[in-house]
């Protein structure tokens, strides 16, 4: 017993884990990584308008009411993106419109995660009656036009109060997306879960006695969660999108610059040849889509344990 | 079986059904009877040796013994309980005593849980053994199961198809259960790696006085590690006996065709080869009679009709399941 307890005391060698063996696949690929600080770069800035509101810190992105100069200026040296109808700094409302997009991006992917996760693993799970629900709850969900849904959604909370808190702009924009995308994320969990189920480690873990919480969080979902990772990441796109898409429709953020608050606003203008708006904002989109798509695809590769075996 | 009391374990009629259903309704339209009768009993530090061939069942008798697959009918005796009608809480106790070792080295280990963690997390859910207790409990099965304890913060893919399997033997010895089931534990290893573990299980056999249920498809592995044998055929035991007395002298036309399928080193004891012709029927649509006539080369007319029941045939605690085998 002195010579383990010698051994157990002394320091010992550490395992790589799965994790760290794809993310060191991952560091590999340049490609990758170039996106992931393009990435990076979009969620910094809208961090650092975050805390320029907060600290009320004056700087240009924050004072996009600003008029900067005439109306419709074309791109120059002085106004990189040229101005709006109200001779507002394009380049400011495309550097805010960040915030708007990663916000509502994220937090929609954190609700459609928390809802879509659980309720795939114990559907998986479980099977039987508590499955079908689940099934026949999303089945029908899905049946329903993804736009019409969101839409509706959107319409249904604006202005409502949630909590005594007052669902307006972006707040209804990501509820709405979260709230009506968990079923494609539900669906691969639901999926993963029930093919894992049968491995013969979650049988070893009910021989001995794991209670199924435990067996669902300490065993399936460590397994399936590289698959959240990868969904979050490319899903994180149609968020955005999403997003662009209910704000060009009117319902999403109406007081503060948005990237499809943008392209709506760009939309009259392009008759009078007045392109810079709409190319900011779709330039900001394209870098956003391209980075997290490749990233995401690189993910997919690296992340996935089967490689490992190879 | 005058003293019942001396069994550790007691399976009898044990029945797994899996039902089939089709169509829109999910009508139930037949069953696999995966484990159509099956009785046997172990006795404290013995091991009973299940052979058979792919799909007879033998996996199936394993998980409906510990209820990881729930059984259709039969009672399952472990030192006087009944498994498959224990509650709950009693349920968790059963599986404290028995444990299983799983055939696949890969599939069995979480693949994204340390070794130590994977060891110890029956006597964690078990016991609540924690901490550095819990590290020395690890260590200690570590190096009794041969591998070395410094091991235990690395990961399953670290390791060898051997080596898991160490691992997994280990995970089953943390509990100090009474009665281990090893499912094929061994099929999936190279052969040298396979007498390694065979050794291993036994010199732990000694140690810790276990009892084992040993299923295997390979007659030469279960002849060196069990003392009671009992062959499945289509969920069904058709023979069982003491090992020596099953290999010299197999009575059921399907144990001698298994037999004669064992490779034979001497040219000159290579015997005449009795091959098996046709194949297994359906276990959907299961012939009448016995489940074994179609291929048996002694069937007759009474075979085709009737099924024999398993019974003792010599007094020397020999059952056979077969018409044919008591003219002799």
């Amino acid at each position: 017993m002195s010579d383990i307890d010698k051994i157990i005391s002394s320091k010992l060698p550490k395992g790589r884990s799965l994790w760290q063996d794809g993310l060191r696949r991952l560091w590999k690929r340049k490609l990758a990584m170039i996106c992931f600080a393009v990435i990076l770069i979009y969620f910094l800035l809208a961090g650092f308008i975050y805390a320029a509101e907060l600290f009320h810190w004056h700087v240009g992105p924050i004072q996009w009411q600003e008029e900067v100069g005439r109306q419709y200026e074309s791109p120059g040296w002085k106004h990189v993106f040229g101005t709006d109808i109200f001779g507002q700094s394009v380049l400011r409302k495309m550097l805010y419109g960040a915030k708007i997009s990663i916000t509502v991006a994220l937090c929609a992917s954190i609700i459609s995660i928390v809802i879509g996760v659980p309720l795939g693993a114990i559907a998986g799970y479980f099977r039987g009656v508590t499955d079908e629900i689940i099934v026949w709850v999303y089945s029908t969900l899905s049946s329903i036009p993804y736009i019409l849904l969101i839409l509706a959604f959107a319409v249904v909370l604006r202005d409502k109060a949630l909590f005594g808190y007052k669902l307006t702009g972006i707040t209804t924009v990501y509820l709405a997306i979260g709230l009506t995308s968990w079923v494609g994320i539900c669906r691969l969990i639901r999926g993963e879960v029930i093919k894992h189920k049968n491995r013969e480690y979650v049988m070893a873990a009910q021989s001995y006695g794991c209670s199924n919480s435990r067996i669902i969080f300490r065993h399936l979902l460590p397994n399936v969660f590289h698959l959240v990772i990868i969904d979050f990441s490319l899903r994180f796109v149609s968020f955005i999108h999403a997003e662009v898409i209910l704000s060009f429709l009117g319902l999403g953020e109406a007081t503060r610059p948005s990237w499809g608050a943008m392209i709506n606003d760009a939309r009259i203008e392009l008759s009078r040849g007045v392109w810079w708006q709409m190319a900011a904002a779709t330039a900001a989109i394209f870098f956003i889509s391209l980075a997290l798509n490749i990233f995401g695809d690189a993910l997919r590769d690296s992340l996935d344990p089967k490689l490992r075996i190879q | 079986m005058a003293n019942t009391n001396s069994y550790l374990l007691k399976v009898d009629d044990l029945k797994t059904w899996f039902p089939v259903r089709k169509g829109l309704m999910r009508k139930t339209v037949g069953y696999v009877k995966a484990v159509n009768g099956v009785s046997f009993a172990i006795k404290g530090g013995e091991t009973l040796g299940l052979v058979g061939e792919s799909g007879c069942g033998k996996t199936t008798v394993a998980r409906s013994i510990v209820r990881l697959v729930p059984a259709t009918a039969g009672e399952v005796i472990f030192e006087g309980t009944d498994v498959l009608s224990a509650d709950k809480k009693r349920l968790r106790q059963i599986r404290k005593d028995i444990s299983i070792i799983f055939q696949d080295p890969y599939g069995s280990l979480n693949p994204r849980m340390t070794v130590g963690d994977i060891i110890g997390e029956p006597l964690k859910v078990q016991k609540g053994i924690r901490g550095s207790e819990l590290d020395q409990q690890v260590a200690m099965l570590l190096s009794k199961v041969g591998l070395a304890p410094e091991y235990i913060n690395r990961y399953p893919h670290e390791f060898s198809g051997g080596q898991r399997q160490r691992i997994g033997v280990a995970r089953a010895l943390a509990l100090r259960p009474k009665l281990v089931i090893c499912d094929e534990p061994v099929s999936a290893l190279d052969v040298s790696i396979q007498s390694q573990i065979l050794n291993l299980l036994k010199d732990l056999q000694d140690e810790f006085g276990l009892t084992y249920l040993f299923i295997a498809h390979d007659l030469a592995v279960v002849e060196f590690f069990c003392d009671v044998v009992a062959v499945m055929y289509m969920g069904r035991i058709v023979e069982q006996a003491d090992s020596q007395e099953l290999y010299h002298n197999p009575l059921h036309p399907y144990t001698k065709a298994l037999m004669s399928a064992i490779p034979e080193v001497d040219p000159k004891l290579r015997g005449k080869r009795q091959r098996l012709s046709g194949e297994v029927p359906s276990i959907m649509n299961p012939p009448p009679g016995c489940p074994f006539h179609p291929r048996c080369p002694l069937a007759e007319k009474v075979c085709e009709a009737v099924e024999q029941k398993l019974e003792e045939i010599n007094g020397k605690r020999h059952l056979v399941a077969c018409w044919k085998s008591r003219e002799h």
